[in-house]
């Protein structure tokens, strides 16, 4: 066994989780809200690209404005028409989750309604051809989602500490009731962060359709991963849910040497628990928005 | 004496006569919508000619009498507790005569519980498992052969390959199988077939249904050098995990992946290049169709949908057809009657042999030869074994890892 090319395999896979995590991160750290809908948006960004790139024959990559935009839009119309409306805080978990599961299964429903559950997939000259480095391969497509996962990376870091909205952000993460006294429009943060959340979850619907085939129910496996990434991070810590999206991929990648393969999905979910028990705030405690 | 005479005219006399029936009815449900929407899709379409036919020749010939055919068709969402409801619904309030399958081992396994507790005759062609006709239900007649076949099919032609220097005798073999009942059958097919024979397993791993990332697991098929690479999957597992094969510079003189391999829409999300000679084994091939009753399926089916049947529609006819034959021989839409008539059948077919039983002693699932194909440069998947209806030899070792 290469262990330098399960090295390569664990580095380019966790370039998929933190781009996958990043958006439901991002809510949570600011609106306190677990957006069950995060499943749903990733998969209403795979069809977007895909029906771009197959009726318009736009290259996917070309079509990421546009996808990232759709998301950002959704999200911040979803939180307008329907988010708000909820208590804040703990008094509103349980229904935002069960509010928010119901707009995923909508958007689910739509889903087949509109594209059957034909299984579909985005081909593109470079989907199927790989950089080889001796006995390494590594497949461009992977390498396009770590990419844009590590600009994607660098992007918030710029917004959240360099722009007024990325402060402001920040502050409302840190206390709503103050920001309003100084005269933060607290209920936009909530929405454009809604949306930005949204965004990323769209961006990485489409880089996930690159790589794999999907179908409506396409973003269950996606948000579980999201969730145990964002939770060993530590809840609302940006560069936590990158460094846990590496740990997670190596745990899975490097579980192949000691269990079965069909094992290595569930190792997640272990260290998820482990996480929990030992450092209930993340394996990374600092948070950079709140 | 008088009494009892009498009490025997009352008894005559209060009996409600039983009322003609009108037709024959038949229950169904498919997972029109949900995970397996687009197969289910495909067995109502072979559903519905079926009946169609049967019902252009005025209906079923019970006991001298034609009986029209009455489907009630539901979908059962994918979900194994809408396809129970659902048939305990067509059985107890419906009160349908009997019972066509769903798709899908999972939903066939549970609803035809369901059919069994009723009395039910339930005839099915989408659930393969053999774990299903395991429990010996008397009730229950499946049409899918069972997967361990699919395995000694691709072997067959493998080994002929062998044996005619093709291949290096002992060839290695990657296995790789999906961890449900499909894949464990699978694998129970390649291992028991090579028991003796010139074949080494050298990786023997399985992997979860749906799977994101493939990369390790075929680091370790790229490790282990072997000759035959030979996995079973389903659609969306056979494109993720093929396009890392590919990306992976991966190549093996043989490449399958069980029963998929020849869809077009895995050849339009890997490219036509990428699937070239890989090697799956099928319930049925639409070119078997030369002839009889293939022949005349192949054109109906052609004529009604402008298109080419795949082996989903063929099987999904002919179960309904076997229940039809099995109701016409019985004389009698009476459930008991028309079970043993199935559990006796033996008819013409369309199936791979030509011809059609529910075996008692293998819980009465048929049983027939797999149809292995090859996908072609040309774009074409010829038959390549069995002999006896194969239209081409097939290529071995794969030219492409020679490029």
């Amino acid at each position: 066994m290469r262990l330098l090319d399960l090295l390569a395999s664990a580095v380019l896979l966790a370039g998929l989780y933190a781009t996958m995590a990043y958006g439901l991160g991002i809510i949570y750290g600011v609106l306190r809200i677990v957006n069950l809908a995060h499943g749903g948006v990733i998969m209403a960004g795979a069809y977007l690209g895909w029906a771009l790139h197959r009726w318009l024959g736009i290259d996917p990559l070309l079509t990421l404005p546009f996808v990232a935009a759709f998301g950002f839009g959704f999200g911040w119309a979803l939180y307008r028409v329907v988010v708000r409306h909820l208590p804040r805080g703990a008094a509103g978990g349980v229904q935002s989750l069960l509010l928010l599961f119901g707009v995923w299964l909508v958007m689910r429903n739509a889903a087949y309604l509109l594209f059957s559950g034909d299984d579909q997939a985005i081909r593109t000259d470079w989907s199927t051809r790989a950089l080889r480095l001796g006995e390494i391969s590594l497949p461009y497509s992977r390498m396009v989602v770590f990419a844009i996962a590590m600009l994607t990376l660098g992007g918030l870091h710029l917004l959240l500490n360099r722009t007024f909205i990325g402060k402001a952000i920040r502050a409302v993460a840190q206390n709503p009731d103050s920001c309003t006294r100084v005269g933060i429009d607290v209920e936009r943060i909530y929405a454009i962060t809604f949306g930005l959340g949204s965004a990323l979850a769209a961006l990485a619907g489409i880089l996930g359709a690159t790589i794999f085939s999907f179908s409506p129910s396409f973003g269950t496996t996606e948000l579980l991963k999201s969730f145990v990434v964002v939770v060993m991070g530590g809840l609302g810590s940006v560069w936590g849910t990158a460094a846990a999206a590496f740990v997670l991929a190596c745990a899975e990648v490097f579980a192949i040497l000691e269990i079965p393969s069909y094992l290595t999905g569930a190792v997640g979910f272990v260290l998820l628990v482990l996480v929990l028990v030992v450092r209930p705030g993340g394996l990374f405690g600092r948070k950079v928005l709140g | 004496m008088r009494k009892v005479l009498l009490l025997t005219v009352l008894v005559f006399a209060c009996k409600k006569s039983e009322p003609a029936k009108a037709a024959f009815l038949v229950g169904a449900t498919l997972p029109l919508t949900g995970a397996e929407a687009r197969i289910g899709g495909f067995y109502k379409e072979g559903y519905e000619l079926a009946v169609e036919q049967a019902n252009a020749k005025g209906g079923l010939d019970v006991g001298g009498k034609k009986l029209p055919v009455t489907l009630t068709l539901l979908d059962d969402t994918s979900a194994q507790a809408t396809a129970v409801s659902l048939a305990d619904r067509m059985i107890n309030s419906d009160k349908v005569d009997a019972l066509l399958g769903t798709y899908s081992s999972h939903l066939v396994e549970a609803q035809s519980a369901i059919a069994e507790e009723n009395k039910v005759p339930y005839v099915n062609g989408g659930g393969g498992a053999t774990d299903i006709y395991r429990r010996k239900y008397k009730y229950l007649f499946g049409l899918m052969a069972p997967v361990e076949l699919l395995g000694e099919a691709l072997m067959g032609w493998i080994e002929e390959q062998q044996v005619s220097g093709k291949l290096p005798k002992p060839s290695k073999i990657a296995l790789v199988w999906e961890n449900t009942a499909h894949g464990k059958d699978f694998r129970k097919g390649i291992v028991e077939f090579i028991k003796g024979k010139g074949f080494e397993i050298v990786v023997d791993e399985s992997f979860e249904l749906n799977a994101k990332d493939f990369s390790a697991l075929l680091n370790k098929v790229k490790a282990a050098n072997a000759d035959l690479f030979l996995a079973d999957a389903h659609l969306p597992d056979y494109i993720t995990m093929h396009r890392q094969y590919v990306t992976s510079g991966l190549c093996h003189k043989v490449v399958s992946y069980g029963a998929r391999g020849s869809e077009k829409g895995a050849a339009d999300a890997l490219g036509a290049k990428n699937v070239e000679y890989v090697l799956s084994a099928v319930w049925w091939n639409r070119q078997l169709g030369t002839k009889g009753l293939t022949k005349d399926f192949v054109d109906a089916f052609q004529a009604k949908y402008k298109r080419a049947p795949e082996w989903y529609q063929a099987l999904a006819y002919e179960t309904a057809r076997a229940l039809f034959t099995a109701v016409q021989q019985a004389g009698s839409t009476d459930r008991e009657k028309v079970r043993e008539k199935l559990a006796a059948l033996s008819v013409d077919s369309i199936l791979p042999e030509g011809k059609l039983s529910f075996p008692e002693a293998l819980g009465q699932q048929a049983h027939y030869a797999f149809v292995v194909q090859q996908n072609q440069p040309d774009g074409t998947s010829p038959i390549v074994w069995p002999k006896t209806v194969a239209n081409s030899a097939g290529v071995a070792p794969n030219p492409a890892c020679a490029r």
